[in-house]
């Protein structure tokens, strides 16, 4: 690490940052509070939001489901529409990126539309996740519109390996199905429907596997 | 705290300490430490993050956070058994796993609280041998703050001060686990009044100033305490100093004065000690510098010429300096002319009122008051520390915060009420408000003033984020402040401007029955540092060291007569424009820079026959001088100053003076000896005991007694010498007597309803002193970036009608003076008031202001005739 | 033993989402009615404490003893229903909310009572969408019918109940991080005491329960605290939804009476280890719980106590089996990347520790490491245990250095099987290093 440049008047030995000569200058502006008239926030998320902010005791508790609303209407949790909420809610946007970069499902950076996280914890990773995962990001490279993920525990152990793809849970998956969910959304098809985990029954209503049931 | 007593054993020893007090603080004080991290009491409640504070308490398996513990009666707590060193050694090994290898580039090392925890608690070899994590470092957190991510241990202290102290939320953290890191929104600059103080407390390298990188080493530098003297909040500092310049300021720590924080203005506000634009010696005006016996006499010839027609304003003055000043032109130059405020300002009588310690609240009544009133000031921008303070009671002691002001202040958001009124209306204000509390019972519709022009209207607060409160319910200022058993009262010296307002203050104070209750009083923030020490010096019109009213006796045997009726700063003004006064003394002031008014003030300073000016910088006033002396800072200067609260404190001279630079004190008697009149006094102590016998309630004070924490002299026996308040109550209308000159005359000023012109809807103005409109923010190249420019502050619905848009630049005129201003729309400015900034270099709404409101006109600048 | 279902009885019919079908199948409700109309919350408590039932969602505490200590007062009073199942294994509550929404509800309605608390929040991990779109759903129809709002069935008592969705941090789970993350914050854990019950969320009285418990609420209040202890063993009363995954032929829910050997589960209701393959070990409380050798696990039985007693725990009831073909250290390395990823990074054992072990498995996984390198993980999950705020630290750690502990020849034969020379520099691989670029 070198010392920076410019000696002080006084001691030639000195290094002196120029902020003690001259003045750092900031290149962008601070942000606090903003006013609603300097975002431009869109009627209805503006609605949504206070609606959301008048279900609890302390407005503050909408901070994630209105960072929800935003994700929704951007695709992601863009500047200007956490400036946005910022403005509505009287946050600081500091505030509301603070919460969002925390968790998983909010993301402060661009992400495509469609959202397939793959779990790789495990129980998914004992019976293929990874190799679901890796035909996952094969299937969909290059591909802007989509956002291939490994994922910790989606609660879905039972379908195993499985994703979650736009929200829904699909599951047990073959490496060769990643494919064709991914033909399948860009053509506005159902995805897997055999494998949608709303379809599934019970574990014990299932037909118990015998002995030499599988070979 | 209840304050009882409890017995607790710890390593076998029996300490004392009280009851609900944290097992760290109770151990401290029986000299056992116990190393901490993110702990620190300044911030609030513990955390319990870092873990590294873990002790061992009989009867509990598990081992707890010392710092979160609250003491009971006999806890037995052990701090060196095997398993707490093992935690110990556990927690520093965990925080080293990620923390790079800067020591030795490092500005922290040598003052470093991981380094010593380490050493002592550490588990002196390094397991580690993965790669650790990574971040762009360092990278600017703001142009004065630098943060080495790499370096951070997360222990939340810079976080929790931005949202906790300071309440800008505007340093955060970002993302989650080992990938957290401290950061803004965006990578915006972190850019807020306060956010120097987190380098202060961050303890390892990762915040550090960029004013101080690589200057110095901890052994290659003194530490010298004295007290900041750029603003009324008088902070103890400590000034950081090598070679005998200062390098850096920091905070010392006075629960009583700042609470251990300081702004950024005292923080950064050193290198201006060098500047070129420092007076480094005597000159005088057109022949450049001269020597000490050329000036001195100059000034002194200067001075006798005037015959007696001579005044003088003081303004950045310690109070030996103000004492002296007072005595050079009462018995030397035998004239009563002197002032020590910007404008008008209340009488003797109320002056002396204001002084009886009943009356009076201390800083740290703050913390326990269960309402507060914030009226016709903006401590952010006046008195900084006190924001902090006022959000300290609200958030943690449950106070109730009322604020009553022009315009829109910082402390809102967490006010229950809010009343506006209109520019010049706070004694209309403070007549409704003593109504309101008059009334029994009956819920008041306050701060609908019905002048002209401004509308004020108690707005509902906004909502807070405190959850019990049902949101939309807006309550008044009296609401708020009635029933309450301790009030404390800040006010802005600015109200008392206008005639009236002292008195309504008063009305309101005996209204709430004020002097009857304990920890209850006004706190005055007043305009200049040293205001309250400088009126107590006897830098008034109308009454001499001591309050005292004024009378032959103290003008000793001086040549000239003495005479009673002593003018006030707009008097003095107005004097020397007619030439009824000849020659000026200006000690520590700006009037083309600070003071209302400032074509009257250019006019004046022309007229003037002799201009005698003292001054830490060449400004537009030396400019217009004859002769002018230089000034010592805070830095420099061997004196005490009063806090607005009472409390003396000590500057001490911590750097060498650059230059030519004598001690005011010695200057000001030489200045007396070459007008023919010795005082005997020539340096700091013996001006200090002249001062002290000069002033009643001041006697007995010595300067152990003020030490490094400063001693209010209201605690002491001397407090009963304060010349006791008139009987009879002071007229309500503000009509103060004319013996004496008071300064609240109102003058010969046209009344705002005739300056409406004609077409273009006119407005009403509101002036306030803008934190950073002056020349500490000039001179400083290091808070060059901060340097405000001219800002017109309008409400939306205003702005919608004269098709105004933020960043558009107008030019604001009244009566056929404009200044040019940046139009900043904002939401919660009142209709039909807008507001502009005092002391800005350019387009300084002092030059539109003229004694009393003002409407004005907005004109866009391009379609202002060239 | 065959299941024992009772908060998954007619679980498989899509009707009992409805009121209508909760109330024909299950006698949905009146239970609530009956609390509601002729009950005390004292009678309430009682009946739960009496019951015997521990919590469901890990911890394993008395839900009536943990209702019982909230303050009596006029102050406001909350009730938090976890449903931010997030543990790996644990799969559970997710069925419940997906197939008897309405059991859920009635649990809460009648808990309320219990604690006096006037607004309730379902906290749902955002992951469960779907599930969280049935609770929406389940929850206007039980406001429109009158069992949630404002005087409820005329009893002059309100009950507000929202849906929160989460948005994806296993530490939500723990009690104090749900409210913060409740309360809008980042989800950071809070010290104890103050414990929740006297100062929670928004800083009033606060109940939190798993959603399993609080499924079981109107059964107990229906049928009695000895109806309840009927079911399972003496310290382990009651029904269990026990969520079984891994190399089991069957995995999934099954709701079995507590104290059922461990064996019968997972061969007789999960099928067993896939054909041709043996189990090597398993968790039996998730992934938090130190892992069991088949000789020492299979033949306990499945309750609180018993894997209390073999040093391992019950948890949240879920049971990841892994076989002959599971590399516990990779499944160790797998383990500790879930926690190194979830830690929130509030204290340092925990965020530093999880980063630690993480980078230290790799490099043994990789073969980049001595068996003193095994003693060093070792030593740093004892020193993670025990020193952490919240219980996250310790999720890893024990699970870690049981399986350092219990399978170290397999660990030792990875790195020697790598067969590098140990005193070459290592270079971690990137996944470890730092934020986001």
């Amino acid at each position: 690490m070198s010392p920076v440049d410019g000696a002080g008047i006084d001691n030639p030995n000195l290094p002196v940052d120029p902020a003690v000569n001259e003045g750092r200058i900031p290149d962008r502006d601070p942000q606090g509070i903003p006013e609603l008239h300097e975002v431009d926030c869109p009627p209805e998320m503006q609605e949504r939001i206070e609606a959301l902010m008048s279900r609890y005791p302390d407005r503050r508790s909408a901070s994630i489901p209105a960072l929800w609303a935003v994700q929704e209407r951007y695709g992601w949790c863009t500047p200007e529409g956490i400036r946005q909420a910022a403005a509505v809610m009287r946050f600081t946007p500091a505030y509301l990126e603070s919460v969002a970069s925390f968790y998983d499902l909010l993301h402060t950076e661009p992400v495509g539309t469609h959202r397939i996280e793959v779990c790789t914890n495990i129980s998914c990773w004992m019976r293929g996740g990874d190799g679901l995962l890796d035909a996952f990001e094969a299937a969909a490279a290059g591909e802007d519109d989509f956002y291939v993920t490994g994922f910790e525990c989606l609660g879905a152990c039972d379908i195993a390996p499985m994703a979650s793809i736009d929200q829904r849970y699909y599951g047990p998956l073959e490496m060769a199905e990643a494919a064709t969910a991914i033909a399948q959304l860009k053509a506005g098809e159902e995805v897997l429907p055999e494998k949608a985990l709303d379809r599934r029954a019970l574990a014990g209503d299932v037909p118990h596997p015998g002995e030499g049931a599988d070979a | 705290m209840s304050g009882k007593e409890v017995t607790i054993v710890i390593d076998g020893r029996e300490i004392v300490a009280s009851e609900g007090e944290m097992l760290h603080d109770a151990a401290r004080k029986g000299d056992v430490e116990i190393p901490v991290f993110c702990y620190e009491p300044k911030l609030g409640d513990p955390v319990g993050a870092c873990r590294m504070c873990l002790v061992e308490i009989e009867g509990i398996p598990k081992l707890q956070t010392s710092c979160s513990t609250p003491v009971r009666d006999g806890m037995v707590v052990h701090t060196r058994t095997e398993q707490v060193k093992h935690a110990q050694s556990a927690v520093v090994e965990f925080l080293l796993v990620n923390h790079p290898l800067d020591c030795p580039v490092c500005d922290k090392g040598g003052e470093c609280p991981l380094q010593d925890i380490t050493q002592g608690w550490g588990p002196g070899k390094s397991r580690v041998i993965d790669e650790k994590r990574h971040f762009p470092k360092p990278v600017e957190l703001s142009p004065l703050v630098a943060i080495d991510r790499e370096r951070c241990i997360l222990c939340y202290r810079c976080v929790r001060f931005s949202q906790e102290v300071t309440e800008d939320e505007q340093l955060q953290l970002l993302e989650r686990g080992d990938r957290s890191f401290v950061g803004t929104f965006d990578e915006r600059p972190y850019v807020a009044p306060f956010h120097g103080n987190i380098t202060d407390i961050c303890p390892v390298g990762a915040l550090t100033n960029y004013t101080y990188r690589f200057r110095a080493r901890p052994w290659d530098i003194e530490q010298a305490g004295s007290v900041c003297t750029l603003c009324p909040s008088q902070c103890n500092v400590s000034f950081t100093v090598r070679d005998e310049k200062v390098k850096r300021v920091i905070t010392r720590d006075n629960h009583e004065v700042d609470d251990g924080w300081i702004c950024d203005r005292g923080r950064y506000g050193f290198e201006m000690f060098d500047a070129e634009e420092r007076v480094r010696g005597p000159h005088l005006r057109g022949d450049g510098a001269a020597d000490w016996e050329t000036a001195i006499g100059a000034a002194a010839a200067g001075l006798r010429a005037a015959g007696g027609k001579v005044a003088a304003i003081v303004g950045d003055a310690s109070n030996e300096e103000g004492y002296l000043v007072q005595r050079l032109l009462r018995e030397t130059l035998g004239s009563p002319h002197l002032d020590s405020r910007r404008s008008r300002g209340p009488a003797r009588e109320q002056i002396v009122r204001l002084a009886q310690p009943e009356l009076s609240a201390k800083v740290s009544d703050i913390d326990a008051a269960d309402a507060i009133l914030v009226l016709g000031t903006d401590p952010l921008h006046s008195s900084p520390i006190l924001d902090l303070r006022v959000r300290k009671a609200i958030r943690r002691g449950g106070a109730k915060l009322g604020v009553a002001t022009e315009r829109p202040t910082a402390l809102d958001g967490g006010a229950e009420a809010i009343a506006r009124y209109a520019p010049g209306e706070a004694s209309g204000f403070l007549v409704e408000l003593t109504e309101a509390l008059t009334e029994v019972g009956a819920p008041s519709s306050l701060g609908t003033s019905s002048k002209e022009g401004g509308t004020a209207d108690a707005m509902g607060a906004l909502p807070s984020s405190s959850a019990k409160r049902s949101e939309g319910a807006p309550t008044s200022v009296a609401d708020t402040l009635q029933g309450a058993e301790k009030v404390v009262i800040v006010w802005g010296e600015r109200i008392t401007r206008e005639r009236g307002a002292i008195e309504g203050l008063f009305e309101v104070a005996e209204a709430l029955g004020l002097a009857e209750k304990d920890g209850s009083g006004l706190l005055e923030i007043p305009d200049a540092t040293n205001a309250r020490g400088l009126r107590e010096a006897g830098c008034l019109p109308d009454a001499g060291p001591g309050l005292s009213e004024p009378n032959r006796s103290f003008y000793g045997s001086g040549p000239q007569k003495a005479r009673l009726d002593g003018k006030g700063t707009e008097e003095i003004r107005a004097a020397l424009e007619s030439g009824e006064l000849e020659a000026l003394i200006l000690f520590g002031v700006d009037p083309l820079r600070d003071f209302p008014d400032t074509p009257a003030w250019a006019r004046a300073l022309t007229a003037a026959k002799h201009v005698v000016t003292f001054s830490m910088f060449e400004t537009l006033t030396t400019a217009a001088s004859d002769v002018v002396f230089p000034l010592e800072t805070h830095a420099e200067k061997d004196g005490t100053v009063t806090h607005p609260d009472g409390h003396l404190q000590r500057v001490r001279p911590a750097a060498g003076r650059p230059g030519e630079i004598r001690s005011n004190i010695q200057v000001l008697s030489e200045l007396s000896a070459a007008l023919g009149h010795d005082t005997g006094i020539d340096s700091q102590p013996s001006a200090f005991a002249a001062l002290t016998e000069a002033i009643p309630f001041y006697s007995g004070i010595t300067d152990a007694d003020i030490g490094g924490r400063g001693i209010r002299w209201q605690d002491t026996p001397a407090a009963v010498r304060v010349p006791s308040a008139s009987a009879g109550a002071p007229s309500s209308l503000g009509t103060s007597s004319k013996e004496g000159g008071t300064a609240d005359a109102m003058g010969a000023l046209p009344s705002s309803s005739a300056k409406r012109s004609e077409g273009a809807p006119a407005l009403a103005l509101g002036t306030y002193r803008d934190l950073w409109a002056g020349p500490i923010t000039d001179l400083n190249p290091p808070l060059k970036f901060l340097r405000p420019s001219q800002r017109l502050e309008i409400a939306p619905s205003d702005a919608e009608r004269l098709d105004l848009k933020s960043g558009e630049k107008v030019s604001v005129s009244q009566n056929g003076t404009a200044v040019e201003a940046e139009v900043q729309i904002k939401e919660r400015v009142p209709e039909g008031v807008v507001f502009l900034a005092e002391g800005t270099a350019e387009g300084n709404a002092n030059g539109l202001l003229n004694g009393g409101p003002v409407r004005v006109r907005i004109q866009k600048l391009s379609e202002v005739p060239a | 033993m065959p299941e024992q279902r009772v908060l998954l009885e007619h679980a498989d019919d899509p009707a009992l989402r409805t009121i209508d079908g909760y109330k024909r199948l299950a006698g949905g409700y009146a239970t609530m009615e009956r609390a509601y109309r002729e009950l005390e919350q004292d009678e309430v408590l009682s009946e739960l404490e009496d019951s015997g039932l521990r919590g469901r969602g890990g911890a394993g505490f008395s839900m009536g003893k943990k209702a019982s200590f909230l303050p009596r007062g006029e102050m406001a009073k909350y009730l938090c229903c976890n449903a931010d199942e997030s543990e790996p294994g644990a799969f559970k509550d997710r069925e419940l909310m997906q197939r008897n929404p309405h059991q859920l509800i009635e649990g809460i309605a009648i808990a309320a009572l219990a604690a006096d608390a006037g607004h309730a929040f379902i906290f749902i991990r955002g992951e469960y969408a779907e599930q969280a779109d049935i609770l929406d759903a389940a929850v206007a129809a039980a406001y429109e019918a009158g069992y949630l709002g404002e005087n409820i069935l005329g009893t002059h008592r309100d009950l507000e109940l929202v849906v929160h969705r989460g948005a994806g941090a296993y530490i939500c789970g723990e009690e104090t991080a749900l409210l913060d993350a409740l309360e809008g914050k980042r989800g950071n854990p809070r010290l104890k005491p103050p414990f929740p019950a006297v100062q929670g969320l928004y800083g009033g009285p606060t109940l939190i329960n798993n959603v399993e418990t609080l499924a079981n609420v109107p059964h107990i209040v229906r049928h009695g605290a000895e109806w309840f202890k009927g079911f399972g063993t003496e310290q382990s009363p009651g029904t269990k939804v026990v969520s079984v995954s891994g190399g089991v032929r069957r995995p999934g829910n099954y709701e079995v009476e507590l104290g059922i050997p461990t064996r019968e589960l997972i061969y007789d209701l999960a099928g067993g280890p896939e054909h041709g393959h043996e189990i090597k070990a398993f968790y039996p409380g998730g992934s938090s719980s130190p892992v069991l050798t088949a000789a020492e696990g299979l033949d306990l039985p499945y309750s609180f106590e018993a894997m209390a007693e073999a040093g391992s725990m019950l948890g949240s009831g879920s049971i990841i089996v892994a076989d002959d073909r599971v590399s516990i250290p990779h499944m160790a390395l797998r383990t500790a990347r879930f926690y190194h990823h979830e830690s929130c990074g509030k204290c340092a054992p925990c965020r530093e520790g999880t980063n630690w072990t993480v980078k230290m498995l790799e490099r043994v996984v990789r073969g980049e490491a001595t068996p003193m390198d095994l003693d060093i993980i070792s030593s740093v999950q004892e020193n993670i245990m025990g020193h952490c705020l919240c219980v996250l630290g310790d999720s890893m750690a024990m699970p870690v250095s049981a399986m350092v502990r219990k399978f170290r020849d397999e660990f030792e034969q990875v790195i020697e099987d790598a067969g590098l020379d140990p005193h070459v520099v290592v270079q971690a691989p990137p996944e470890t290093m730092g934020a986001s670029a």
